[in-house]
């Protein structure tokens, strides 16, 4: 794969071994995007009622709050400062990760995650939730709706970290994160979605590809350690089952063909696993802790706008990363021995939201810009994911489809427009 | 003639189950999933928590324990750990349908019976109207 004659010649390789993977990943940023807009439009307030009163304070706007009387080159300037601002915060607030990484306060992290996933799915997905009944006159009483809002917010932190859920409903959750925080922060102003979208993708090609880039540092302790990235990461396909407790040898004891085997094989199986089972009850007790807690303690007094400096830290853009073994599936025997290391592609949560709020900006001015953003957006993931099956290694996932994005709703909103616009309305067939 | 005996036993059992003899894997995600062994203790979990007025645990309990779920316990080997795990899946399903059933019976009487039905006590409970007195903004 790696030899340029064999790209050349055999470009369909590429496509056939990352196929699948492709899609894996490009489905579920299409749903969370689609999501985002459909919310958007749901909910943007009609245009007179627009007040900039509710312009929310957050980490994004520390700086500068943007008025639309203000003259453009104070726009430019105060959103760039905030741009700024918030880079800075996510560069400390990465570095500080990787440094309690690096001394092994992962159940710290962990918990950390949990916390922050509790409140972004209870808080914003709350205020949401309310929005939505509101907007469409749902008479739902208060104790069923704090009950669904309770429930739902416990399943997502036990989704996102613990093992004992379906594959699939932690992808959901995911994507639920994702257009959760993508929503909430549309409601930033203009000039300063724009630029923080260009400065993050500028700080995530920095950060994972500078030799001492916060990112490049985290991901190299993890493969070193061969652990899990300690962030909110959206798997494609998930890790094969631990090798401490391989599948394939618990296997054969219940399917069909095995029955019919002497009995002497389950026993030993039965003690294999029981002494597996004591030390997963230890796990399971530690995992549903947190839980308890947050339930007792409940909501935090403040309102939604103070949580997102402190929930945005960890959905930093994480790089996209590929096994070494992804795309070298047809070797068979190598295959065989590195099976239950083989992974799908990740896609960091930060990817699906910054993702989401360009094309929920591109929502707020006309559909046309949205579908120029979704394909821009699609066709940069999709050059991203080609360049990881030559390059393989970690990468940015935001440059290229952010720049792409950007490009292409400007050219839209300025280009597009007016003439698709003027030959609609003059009746030029078109 | 034996043999012949079998295999019919084997169809049937085919499509009595609709494809589903065994629960090969006790899990939805199969191969990518929890041993059986690890399944009996998180499910047990999942279903004492349930009843910290978490029914949500059981419904992903029942999605995620689905082939046990079909399977019938005659079929299980003997000394399986899926025996063990079954009562589990069982009573969670049990408790979410109960749940949700009765949740939704209150909710749609509240939804549909509305102010003729509670009077003024209606407006005090809209979750919209709480979220107002409270001062509670929406998202806008």
């Amino acid at each position: 794969m790696a030899d340029p004659g064999h790209t050349i010649n055999g470009g369909g390789t590429i496509i056939d071994s990352l196929g699948s993977e492709i899609i894996g990943v490009m489905s579920p940023v299409s749903i969370c995007m689609l999501l985002v807009v459909l919310l958007i439009s749901a909910l943007s307030p009609p245009p007179s009622a627009a007040v900039d009163a509710s312009t929310p304070i957050t980490a994004a706007t520390l700086v500068y709050l943007e008025s639309p009387s203000d003259p453009p080159s104070q726009k430019l300037v105060g959103a760039l400062l905030n741009a700024a601002a918030f880079v800075a915060l996510v560069t400390i607030a990465t570095f500080l990760i990787v440094l309690l990484y690096y001394y092994n306060c992962t159940s710290f992290l962990k918990n950390y995650m949990r916390l922050s996933a509790f409140l972004v799915l209870a808080s914003m997905g709350g205020s949401i939730a309310l929005s939505l009944l509101r907007r469409f006159a749902i008479p739902l009483d208060t104790a069923t709706s704090l009950l669904l809002l309770l429930n739902f917010s416990a399943v997502g932190v036990l989704s996102v970290l613990s093992p004992a859920v379906p594959i699939l409903l932690r992808q959901a959750y995911m994507v639920v994160l994702g257009v959760i925080v993508a929503a909430s922060l549309s409601n930033l102003p203009e000039w300063t979605t724009w630029t923080l979208l260009l400065a993050l993708a500028v700080y995530d090609l920095v950060s994972v590809l500078a030799p001492k880039g916060p990112l490049k540092l985290l991901v190299d302790l993890a493969s070193s350690r061969d652990e899990e990235l300690p962030a909110l990461v959206y798997e494609a396909r998930p890790t094969v089952s631990r090798s401490s407790n391989p599948p394939i040898a618990a296997a054969p004891a219940f399917t069909a063909s095995i029955e019919l085997q002497p009995l002497a094989d389950t026993p030993t199986a039965e003690v294999s696993g029981a002494d597996h089972a004591i030390v997963e009850i230890e796990h399971v007790r530690e995992e549903t802790a947190p839980l308890v807690g947050n339930a007792g303690g409940g909501r935090r007094p403040e309102s939604v706008s103070s949580h997102h400096s402190s929930e945005i830290e960890i959905l930093e853009t994480s790089p996209l990363v590929i096994n070494e073994d992804v795309g070298r599936q047809s070797e068979g025997p190598r295959r065989s021995h590195a099976s239950e290391l083989e992974r799908g592609i990740r896609l960091g949560l930060g990817d699906f939201v910054f993702y989401s709020v360009l094309v929920g900006r591109a929502a707020m001015y006309d559909l046309m810009t949205v579908y120029a953003c979704y394909l821009a957006i699609i066709s940069g993931l999709g050059c991203t994911l080609i360049l990881l099956s030559v390059c393989r290694h970690a990468l940015p996932a935001l440059p290229i489809s952010i720049t792409l994005g950007v490009v292409f709703y400007f050219l839209t909103r300025l280009l597009l427009e007016p003439f698709v616009v003027g030959a609609s309305s003059k009746l030029v067939c078109i | 003639m034996e043999r012949r005996e079998q295999e019919e036993d084997e169809e049937r059992r085919h499509l009595r189950g609709r494809g589903i003899v065994l629960p090969a894997w006790p899990t939805v995600d199969g191969p990518l999933g929890l041993s059986p062994e690890e399944s009996v203790a998180y499910a047990r979990r999942f279903f004492r928590w349930g009843f910290a007025l978490l029914p949500w645990l059981w419904a992903v309990n029942c999605i995620y324990f689905w082939p046990v779920l079909r399977a019938r316990p005659s079929d299980f080997p003997a000394f399986s750990p899926l025996t063990h795990l079954r009562p589990y899946v069982l009573r969670s399903a049990i408790g979410f349908t109960v749940f949700t059933v009765l949740l939704s019976i209150w909710a749609l009487t509240f939804m549909i019976g509305g102010k003729p039905l509670f009077g003024s006590v209606w407006d005090d409970l809209v979750m919209y109207n709480v979220a107002d007195k409270l001062g509670l903004t929406g998202w806008y």
